[in-house]
């Protein structure tokens, strides 16, 4: 049987479009809003979600992303709360879902009720920003224990033998780093990009997600050029939650608008 | 090591270089020569009779390892000397840090000035408050202080946004950590340039008391001055080892920064890269922490602390904010020495167990900085208007 990734994947690349994957933090602003931005992403053509657990202090997160961990906190997201809410996702979505998360909030719970409270709840995929593989033994172990699927990231700066190494690791998709640094929002895309995907395409065979500065359609049709099967959008998105915020407003309607236009430029064609 | 992907290209270099580094003859004999003629070392141990006498009416004997000597005022700069020699081993021309008091900021300023690197420091916006002569001082060295404002914005978060820059940067940049934190290989390597206090140490008690001291006394933030003064006496089991953390307003709350001290928020965790002990919520979210000394004030320790503590070599123990400024003016009074308030809490530990001090005894106190940065800190906590 096909796990979830696998079909999301093969879809797309039956339609020749890539796979739009969405952010956003657990509980940003709040519940219930949340869970409206959800609905907002898988109506405007999300194929997969990306969903963060808000931690404290996340280093490989920009001030955006940061920020909404620090309301999604303050709204009182928990570990006990988180697992209900996507248990909630679960209610009107079948599509992956894939946790994002920092090494601290999984070893405070401990790896085996962790992960067999998230494959309950319908996650699909973790990774671990600050957990390299060669860390990753145990949690990988109850990982697979759970049916769960291993992420890790991969940057233009990875040599090509730890590309080796990290690609052999993942089991649901390889998140490729659009540049170094964190996340965020940028004007133009990283001409690296092209050469990182090329590099890893002769490692493997693995799904390629691209995230980090992805906030345009331009950009999306340009990563989907560079040969990626996976278009994440964090912070873009993040940030239009954060706007309705300040301004009191439902983020809905907005987000669903750019949702869509930035799904419609998955079908941008592939050129080798 | 927990690390972002995105850094591990960075921190598998600087391992590698670090261990060339180590065995470099030029670049180790530059390095000592800089300890010798610019940055002060050997620092002396001085006895502090009057101190001893005050304490313990002449019974024990008390000195103070006097890291307070130092160029720019603390230990850090033989720490910041060393990174920064390495950076330039590693053909980078930038530098950049976290600071929490102020120290390592101006150290790591004072060593780019000197080797001719541009340098960012980060320092949380609260902490640039309590420490306005440290900024101005890093601004006169050339160094570019960055204000912090994400969450507790002291030292914690400054270290946040230093790791952003670095992953971002690594090309040409170094990250000059402070402390003996972070992710492997920098636990590893601020304890071996911080180790010559020890090392110092152990032969200038012998020659002075003709013996190895009874305790070693020192404060722990991240830890790197207690890690340094540790080292070199880890092996020699009769001399204890004491680690004093920041109590804060009493353990009561989440008002200090005691990790070691058995408490509802102090957890194994992992913070900065490193697995230690945390300041953390039931959620796992990493609590803010308050002491009177900027320099303290984080919500994790270096790795190696956790590990003395777990094996029962090292004692950890707290003094709060009062038995700090108590101490250092007990210090101002009788040596005519201004501590730092970061050392004065390893003081104020020898003042409070003063009574139970045993005959003939041997302390030393690892005066890891001065205190001309914390007068205002302490004026406004004795209510005084300066």
């Amino acid at each position: 049987m096909m796990n979830r990734y696998e079909e999301a994947f093969e879809k797309v690349s039956k339609r020749k479009e890539a796979a739009f994957i969405p952010f956003a933090v657990a509980g940003d602003p709040d519940p219930d809003m949340f869970i409206n931005v959800i609905k907002a992403y898988v109506k405007g053509g999300a194929d997969i979600l990306e969903i963060g657990y808000p931690f404290s202090d996340p280093v490989a997160d920009g001030p955006v992303n940061q920020r909404a961990a620090q309301r999604a906190i303050k709204a009182g997201l928990n570990h006990r709360n988180f697992f209900e809410l996507i248990s909630a996702i679960r209610t009107f979505t079948n599509i992956p879902i894939g946790l994002l998360t920092y090494a601290n909030s999984i070893t405070h719970i401990g790896y085996d009720v962790f992960c067999k409270k998230a494959a309950k709840a319908g996650i699909d995929s973790i990774l671990v920003a600050d957990m390299p593989p060669e860390e990753s033994q145990e949690l990988g172990a109850c990982m697979r224990k759970y049916g769960i699927g291993r992420v890790f990231i991969v940057s233009e700066f990875t040599p090509d033998q730890r590309m080796r190494y990290i690609c052999k690791s993942v089991d649901s998709f390889v998140y490729v780093v659009s540049r170094p640094g964190i996340t965020g929002v940028d004007a133009t895309l990283s001409a690296s990009v092209k050469t990182t995907l090329s590099r890893l395409k002769k490692v493997t065979d693995k799904p390629l997600a691209v995230g980090f500065g992805i906030s345009t359609p331009e950009h999306v049709r340009d990563v989907r050029r560079a040969g990626a099967q996976g278009v994440i959008v964090g912070s873009a998105l993040v940030s239009e939650i954060e706007t309705s915020v300040i301004r009191g407003i439902t983020p809905s309607s907005a987000l669903l608008k750019k949702v869509k236009s930035l799904k419609a430029a998955t079908a941008a064609s592939w050129q080798n | 090591m927990f690390a972002p992907e995105t850094l591990m290209p960075a921190l598998a270099e600087v391992e590698a270089a670090y261990e060339l580094f180590g065995g470099d003859a030029h670049w180790q004999s530059e390095y000592r020569r800089l300890l010798e003629t610019y940055n002060g070392r050997p620092t002396p141990l001085y006895e502090a009779v009057n101190l001893a006498a005050r304490l313990t009416g002449g019974r024990a004997r008390i000195f103070l390892k006097r890291e307070d000597l130092n160029h720019t005022g603390a230990h850090k700069i033989t720490n910041a000397l060393g990174q920064a020699l390495l950076a330039r081993f590693m053909g980078k021309n930038r530098l950049i840090a976290e600071t929490g008091a102020g120290q390592h900021g101006v150290a790591t300023a004072t060593a780019a000035a000197l080797l001719g690197m541009s340098c960012d420091i980060y320092m949380g916006t609260i902490d640039m408050e309590r420490q306005k002569p440290n900024v101005f001082r890093m601004g006169l060295l050339g160094a570019r202080v960055v204000p912090v404002e994400s969450g507790g914005k002291t030292l914690k978060d400054a270290v946040n946004e230093a790791m952003r820059d670095w992953t971002k940067s690594v090309k040409d940049t170094h990250y000059a950590f402070g402390s003996a934190l972070g992710p492997h290989p920098f636990p590893t390597i601020v304890r071996d340039f911080q180790s010559i206090i020890g090392t110092e140490c152990r032969a200038q008690i012998l020659k002075a008391a003709g013996r190895l001291p009874s305790e070693i006394v020192a404060c722990v933030g991240g830890g790197s001055n207690a890690i340094g003064i540790f080292s070199a006496f880890i092996k020699d089991n009769g001399v204890k080892l004491i680690g004093v953390e920041a109590g804060g307003k009493g353990l009561r709350g989440n008002q200090h920064a005691v990790r070691l001290t058995p408490s509802p928020h102090a957890k194994p965790g992992i913070l900065h890269g490193a697995y230690s002990y945390v300041l953390q919520d039931r959620d796992g979210q990493i609590a803010d922490t308050h002491s009177v000394s900027a320099g303290l004030d984080y919500s994790g320790i270096g790795p190696e602390h956790a590990h003395l503590f777990d094996t029962g070599r090292a004692t950890y123990t707290f003094a709060t904010d009062k038995e700090a400024v108590g101490a250092f003016k007990m210090l101002c009074e009788t040596e005519g020495i201004i501590p730092a308030l970061e050392s004065s809490h390893a003081a104020a530990y020898v003042i409070k167990q003063a009574a139970k001090i045993k005959k003939d005894s041997v302390i030393v106190i690892n005066l890891s900085g001065r205190g001309d940065k914390d007068i205002e800190s302490v004026a406004k906590f004795l209510g005084t208007d300066i």
